[in-house]
Parts: structure tokens; sequence; C-alpha cells
């Protein structure tokens, strides 16, 4: 049985750094051909699922879940306040909106060389990293609950459907709202980080509403970031990325 | 590996934000004040995004 509170929030991380990987491995594609592009894409997930498989073993190690929580906690709050202040700082135009057509071109500078074992490591890295963020928050997410298997099949899902998009399209995904998508996701990464390393300090002390202190917090990180979104806004410069 | 440690941790400033809040948790439960976190630990990790973001 899927956990519907957790596969929607899996989805929307994994889908936007999948649109990050998928930009770059079609650029590198149109350099060393969607074969060699694909496979070092391929080899990248080859890597995350064995970090995965290892990861399930030391979880099986019957750790405390206080320091599991600890650990991805700690994760979750590295990446939720880097995204909200991102989104809050790229809504209130103080930093350009990330660009997918403008990381395609750069990418394609970088191959215009032509060397494939240079290409190859760009889409194999391009992949792994931004798979690695994926594979954080979906162990993030998983853990909540034990939620794995809806968390992975969230992640899973939104894999399926950048690649059915892309494939289609042929060309960077750039219609996609990432911006506000990264918001939502940082509200809540921020959110669940917040929750559980105070908990894993505090114990039960931490939270006297338990669960709905995860809603209040989100509710308090996305209220407080549209404020700082008002706060500090500056006039967008005319003809920047949308 | 520089890549790989900034996809992990983010910069010195994410870093030092993500410390500052734990700080924060470890003083206010050492100190029986654990209640007050409800509060002021939200507040301290939104301060630290504000910063983030103008700097």
């Amino acid at each position: 049985m899927l956990d519907w509170s957790v596969v929607p929030a899996a989805f929307l991380t994994a889908a936007v750094e999948w649109v990050e990987a998928f930009t770059i491995v079609l650029a590198v594609s149109l350099s060393i051909g969607w074969r060699a592009a694909g496979g070092a894409a391929v080899a990248a997930l080859a890597v995350l699922a064995l970090m995965t498989i290892a990861a399930g073993g030391v979880l099986g190690l019957g750790l405390e879940v206080r320091w599991l929580q600890l650990a991805i906690g700690v994760f979750l709050l590295l990446f939720g306040v880097r995204w909200l202040a991102k989104a809050v700082a790229r809504g209130a135009g103080l930093k350009a909106l990330h660009d997918e057509a403008e990381t395609f071109a750069e990418t394609q500078a970088e191959l215009s060389r032509g060397d494939f074992a240079a290409g190859w490591l760009i889409a194999f890295k391009g992949v792994l990293l931004e798979g690695l963020e994926v594979w954080l928050i979906v162990a993030a997410f998983g853990l909540h609950g034990r939620a794995w298997i809806s968390s992975g099949a969230g992640a899973l899902a939104a894999l399926v459907v950048v690649l059915a998009a892309g494939l289609v399209v042929r060309a960077p995904l750039t219609r996609v709202p990432e911006n506000a998508i990264k918001f939502v996701v940082g509200v809540m990464i921020t959110a669940f980080g917040t929750y559980w390393t105070y908990e894993s300090a505090a114990g039960e002390r931490a939270w006297p509403l338990g669960d709905l202190s995860l809603l209040a917090l989100a509710a308090f990180f996305a209220l407080g970031g549209l404020g700082l979104m008002a706060l500090i806004r500056r006039p967008r410069p005319a003809g920047a990325a949308t | 590996m520089k890549a790989f440690l900034k996809t992990l941790f983010g910069d010195a400033g994410t870093v030092t934000v993500v410390a500052l809040v734990m700080m924060v948790e470890v003083v206010l439960t050492a100190s029986g004040q654990a209640g007050l976190g409800v509060v002021l630990i939200p507040v301290a990790v939104l301060a630290g995004v504000a910063w983030l973001a103008i700097r």
C-alpha cells in the first residue's frame, strides 16, 4: 500500500533533479551519441542502485532510529535551507532563475572539443550527482513511517515521466516551473529536517503535537519564505528567464 | 570529489547555518528548555534561510 503523503513529495523532488540530469545527458548525446550518453547515465544509475543496496544493508544492522533520524535530518536541513534560500533569492529577483536552455548551451560548449571520454564523464557525473540528491531525499522520506516503497515509487515515477517527456520533446525541458517546485520541496524537506534533528536531540519533548508539528513547520516555512521574498524583492531585469 | 562533497553538504554558508541551528538545539535541550525549541528552532532556521538568500 502506497503512502500518499510521501509519493508526491518524492515525485516532485526527484522530478526537479531528473530534469537537470536529462538536460546534461541530452547535451552530451549531441556530441558523443545517444548510445554512449545513455550508457553513461545507466552506469551512474547502477552506482546509485549499489549505494541503495549498501544503505539498505546498513539500515538492516538495527541502528537506533534516533541516530538515523539525526543523520538523515542533518542532510535534509543541508538540502532544505539551500533549496529554500535559492528559491527565495530567485523569486525575489536577487538571482537569475535556473535556465535549462542555458545549462544545455554551457554543457555543449564544454563538449565543443569533441572529446569522447570527457563527454561520457560529464554525463556520468551529471546523472550521479543529481541522482545522489534524489537518493538522499528518497531515503529521508522513506525513513518517515518506513515508507521506502512509496518514496522509491515517487522517484521512479518522476524518472519515467521526465524521460518520456524528454524523449517526446527531444529538447531541454524548459517549461518545468522549476523554481516553484524547488520552493515547495525546499519547504517540505526543511520541515522534515527541522523536525528530525530536534527530535533526535530532545526526544519526545521536542514536538508536543507529534506528526502534526510537521504540517505546522511546513506552513511556517512556506509563509516565511513567501514573506522573505516580498521583503527582499528587487525588480527583475527585462528579458530574464521565467 | 569536490563536486561530490558540494552536492552532499553545500557551501560553507549552508554548513554554518545548519551547525548553528544544531547548536541551538543542543543548548536548549541541555539547559532543560526544550519546550522553547518549538518556537526558537523554526525561527532560527528561517533566519538562516534569509541570510543564505541575501548574502
